[in-house]
């Protein structure tokens, strides 16, 4: 059976290259889908009718979004999205992380910056799917601030979170102690501040005295870690606003 | 201003110390109260006693009999009648008097003197004692009720003598009363609000001037002969009030705040000397008492400005300067009615004249300073006018008698010459006083706007120096001797410390303050020649308030631009961007897909910098490396990394920018031209010097005959660009090194 393959991408230049890149990085039989905006996106997912989305139907095992897109931001796609049982990943030309950390917390898997060479995209997108995330000094940074605050300024190290919201996650008991997913492991925080120090994975994993593949799995658990205290915190928000 | 560097610890004690004096003044309002109780009691009490002495003096002058006649002294130093309004006298007039008998038989012979006001104004022994024997005979005289006038030629009056009434006392005798209560009152009030040894000094200066003030006023009703006793105490009292005042003032003038061993004896010594003089001149064991009193005021007068010029030294407060001036005023118009007075004895005429006029005038001049001095820090302006006014009309008279006197001038010519003269000298005196209490070299309207709006600038790239920078400011426009910032918040500039000192706080700036709230000491306004003002606090605070308005229009300024420097970015990006990426997938060659790609990451670097100011430099090194690494790993080529710095600094757009593209240039040579197994990055930075080494072990050589195209070219005008210099060599057996030097990165931004 093919693997199907969502492109989001308004640039139909841009959006042959990546089918390029992707049918290059698999060797499974592909099927892609392409979508030049959001609105033919969310009709191509099924979005947003929601009872159809399930794992139990044929879903895109792989979604490509841009950013910039005519009919709105990509990450308003992404956060529809959380759920979604797909790879998501963001292409784009930015490279900074004011563009790029708001689409990571809106749970992108991943990011692709789109003038990179043929080979090193198809290179980039095959970590990412083996679960490799790309993670830059300037991103790392903003994740230690972020973590280090607490998301949403609430439930620091030391704070007690506040309870009363609802998550993927079952939530701890134990009123006082601080939420897994709202705090790093010591280990995640010294592979983060390497990070954005500029070391490679090689070298941190040296440093570390522990296997690459292991520094590899801390970079997945902060993107997940990323991911779901984030959609607390929207979800903390939503509650307080009286949405949910 | 060198005396602030040198004793900072000091002076902030000090200043806190006035400030908080001023605090306990202003602010302890219930403390005021308790105290003002007995206090405005006391001044009430005070009050009403000398109103009521003036009510009782009125009414016993009103009381003495009065001869219905106006007299004058002759040129041959004889009494002539000028008016009356008596029938039986009125033929008589411009007769010369001989005598007076009255109904009990007692005579009195009279001269000129008889109309002499007071022996203190009589230079000599002989004279003085003549003019209280006169003014005694006529008292006695004046005891019948019924007095026989005898004019030369033999001819005679006889007249009844009355009451003389409240309405006859004349003008000249309220005017003088009132000053002497003003003054009376103002020392009261000056010793019972604080009192200090400085303040009681004060009173007592003021009060005996009130007295002499008194005296005049009860000897500006004379006609003929003052009433019995009154002479009497006329010289020693008055004799006595001169000499303590001047001793009052040396005493003061000793520097107070670190008062030496000496101040004492020099304040006992001119007590004694006050005190001796009174006594002897009063009890007549003096022969030439009058030079010995006028001698005694002018040397004391004179230890007094010295002292003042001493203290001065000692620490400038700008009062000492200014009691100086007026000391200066008081005691050079002092000898000049002294030598009028000396020079005026030998002609009767002039001399009655010089005597009741020109002491008269001196007295409310200086009265008129010593009302002065509480208030002068408080209406500068006015005082400037009022004691310059005072003084040149002192000077004026004095030169109108003097030109009598000595040149027997006419009455008009010496008045008209007196005039013009004084005219001259306030003119030219003005433009001068003027310049000393100002400075010469004040700061223009202009020059002043360019710093307040520099200082803005500077106030918001380092908000921590606004403190210090106000104080330039402010230094530059009241030239004070010290300037310097303390700790402790003050709601509004203002003066305290007696004019010395002006607090000025230091703006809480939008976005800028965290700090504690400081304030700005000043002292000692225009190296210590002047007093600071109430305008000047007000001019203070209207610089403050210039200052936060133009920081507030910069702080919206910038963000405006930088606003518009995001946008800009932004449009950049996405349009040009989007196109460049499209052109780079629809290349023909590879060449040209890197050409583009390298484009796109210039553009890319460049709408970084346009929208982030600021790169601190290790974060910039640890996003080169991750970037380098990435490429070059994608390239199959090891990478060596090596970077240390002593300061993390934070790059400027330039720099940042430019470095980013030298190294991304750099690199892509090696990846390029060179196919290299390893490139080494040596990035360090000591003491401002950068060195930035990138050596690969490709197959390129000889970099003297390369041909410089876009790439290296670029690189060598963006190190330009930082002030340094690139140099390819051949490193080792294979491989090229090109090394950067930048010897001050900081220099250039």
């Amino acid at each position: 059976m093919a693997i199907k393959v969502l492109i989001v991408e308004d640039n139909p230049v841009a959006r042959s290259f990546l089918c390029r890149v992707v049918r290059e990085s698999f060797s499974d039989t592909i099927a892609i889908t392409e979508a030049g905006d959001l609105e033919s996106a969310r009709r191509h997912i099924g979005l947003p009718d929601h009872q159809k989305v399930d794992a139990a139907t044929d879903p895109f095992k792989l979604i490509l979004v841009d950013l910039e897109l005519p009919d709105g931001n990509g990450m308003e796609l992404l956060a529809e999205l959380a759920r979604y049982p797909a790879t998501k990943i963001v292409t784009t030309l930015y490279s900074d992380d004011d563009h790029l950390f708001p689409a990571l917390q809106c749970g992108a898997d991943g990011y692709l910056l789109k003038e990179d060479r043929f080979e090193v995209l198809v290179e980039e997108l095959q970590k990412i799917v083996r679960g490799q995330p790309p993670l830059s000094p300037a991103i790392a940074r903003r994740l230690l601030g972020h973590f280090r605050q607490g998301p949403g300024g609430m439930g620091g190290l030391s704070e007690p979170a506040p309870s009363g919201f609802q998550s993927s996650r079952p939530m701890p008991l134990g009123r006082g102690a601080p939420l897994d997913h709202e705090r790093l492991t010591p280990r995640e925080s010294e592979v983060l501040t390497y990070l954005s120090k500029g070391f490679t994975i090689k070298e941190i994993a040296n440093l570390m005295g522990i296997k690459w593949f292991t520094v590899n799995d801390h970079i997945k658990s902060i993107y997940k870690k990323l991911n779901v205290s984030s959609r607390a915190e929207a979800a903390v928000l939503a509650s307080k606003q009286g949405l949910v | 201003m060198d005396n602030s560097a040198s004793r900072p610890a000091s002076l902030h004690a000090d200043s806190a110390l006035d400030s908080g004096l001023i605090d306990h003044a202003l602010g302890d309002d219930q403390r005021l109260s308790r105290w003002m109780g007995w206090r405005l009691r006391l001044l009430v009490v005070a009050a009403l006693l000398g109103c009521v002495a003036l009510v009782m003096t009125a009414r016993w002058l009103a009381a003495q009999p009065h001869l219905p006649a106006d007299w004058r002294v002759g040129a041959q130093g004889e009494i002539e009648l000028v008016r009356t309004d008596d029938a039986a006298l009125k033929p008589l007039e411009g007769r010369a008097l001989v005598g007076l008998l009255n109904d009990n038989g007692q005579v009195a012979i009279v001269d000129g003197l008889a109309l002499q006001r007071s022996p203190r104004w009589i230079a000599s022994d002989a004279q003085r004692e003549r003019q209280v024997d006169q003014h005694q005979q006529v008292a006695a005289v004046m005891g019948g009720s019924t007095v026989r006038v005898f004019f030369i030629g033999g001819r005679q009056v006889e007249l009844a003598l009355q009451p003389r009434g409240l309405a006859r006392l004349g003008t000249m005798f309220w005017v003088l009363s009132a000053l002497s209560l003003t003054l009376y009152l103002v020392a009261m009030v000056v010793l019972l609000a604080k009192p200090s040894m400085r303040n009681l000094l004060y009173a007592v200066a003021s009060l005996c001037q009130a007295g002499s003030l008194a005296f005049m006023a009860v000897e500006s009703t004379l006609q003929l002969g003052l009433p019995l006793g009154f002479l009497r105490w006329d010289l020693p009292l008055r004799l006595a009030f001169d000499l303590l005042t001047a001793a009052a003032l040396v005493h003061a003038a000793c520097p107070a705040p670190q008062r030496p061993a000496g101040g004492r004896h020099i304040a006992w010594a001119g007590w004694s000397i006050a005190l001796l003089l009174a006594v002897l001149c009063a009890g007549g064991s003096l022969r030439g008492a009058w030079w010995w009193a006028q001698g005694g005021v002018l040397l004391l007068g004179l230890a007094a400005l010295g002292l003042l010029s001493w203290s001065y030294r000692r620490e400038p407060h700008p009062f000492a300067v200014v009691m100086r001036r007026f000391g200066v005023m008081a005691i050079s118009t002092w000898l000049l009615l002294t030598i009028a007075i000396a020079a005026g004895h030998r002609m009767p005429a002039v001399q009655q004249q010089v005597a009741s006029i020109g002491p008269a005038v001196w007295y409310v001049f200086f009265a008129s300073l010593l009302l002065l001095v509480p208030f002068l820090s408080k209406s500068q302006q006015v005082m400037r006018e009022f004691s310059l006014l005072a003084a040149v009309s002192t000077i004026a008279t004095s030169l109108d008698l003097l030109f009598v006197a000595v040149f027997s001038l006419g009455q008009f010519a010496s008045v008209t010459l007196a005039l013009f003269l004084s005219l001259g000298i306030y003119s030219g005196a003005r433009q001068w006083i003027l310049n000393q209490l100002l400075g010469s070299n004040v700061l223009t309207t202009e020059r002043m706007f360019e710093k307040l709006y520099r200082m803005a600038r500077e106030v918001e790239t380092h908000p921590e120096r606004a403190s210090d920078m106000l104080m330039q400011l402010l230094r530059e426009l009241f030239e004070p001797m010290e300037a310097v910032v303390v700790e402790k918040a003050t709601r509004s500039a203002r003066v305290a410390g007696d004019g010395s000192t002006l607090v000025v706080p230091v703006p809480q700036l939008p976005g800028v303050g965290d700090g504690l709230p400081c304030s700005v000491v000043l002292r000692f306004a225009h190296r210590g020649r002047r007093l600071f003002t109430s305008e000047d606090a007000r001019l203070a605070e209207r610089i403050l308030e210039q200052l936060r308005r133009a920081i507030a229009f910069d702080k919206a300024v910038e963000q405006g631009r930088s606003e518009e420097r995001l946008r800009l970015a932004q449009d950049l990006h996405d349009d040009i961007g989007a196109r460049l990426l499209t052109l780079m997938y629809k290349a023909q060659s590879p060449e040209m897909e890197e050409y583009v790609r390298h484009t796109l990451q210039d553009l890319k670097t460049l709408t970084r910098g346009l929208a982030a100011p600021n790169h601190p430099l290790s974060h910039a090194s640890a996003e080169w490396k991750a970037d380098l690494t990435q490429r070059l790993t994608a390239a199959h080529i090891e990478l060596g990394w090596n970077l240390s710095f002593d300061r993390d600094i934070s790059l400027t757009v330039v720099q940042w920018s430019a470095l980013t593209r030298v190294m991304r240039e750099l690199v892509s040579n090696a990846i390029a031209h060179a196919k290299a197994r390893r490139v080494d990055i040596e990035f360090h930075l000591l003491q401002d010097r950068l060195e930035l080494t990138i050596t690969d072990n490709g197959i390129g050589r000889n970099p003297q005959a390369w041909a410089h195209g876009l790439g290296l070219g670029g690189v060598r005008k963006r190190v330009k660009q930082l002030g340094g210099e690139v140099e390819w060599k051949e490193a080792g057996a294979l491989g090229i090194r090109c090394r950067v030097t930048i010897r001050q990165l900081s220099e250039r931004h």
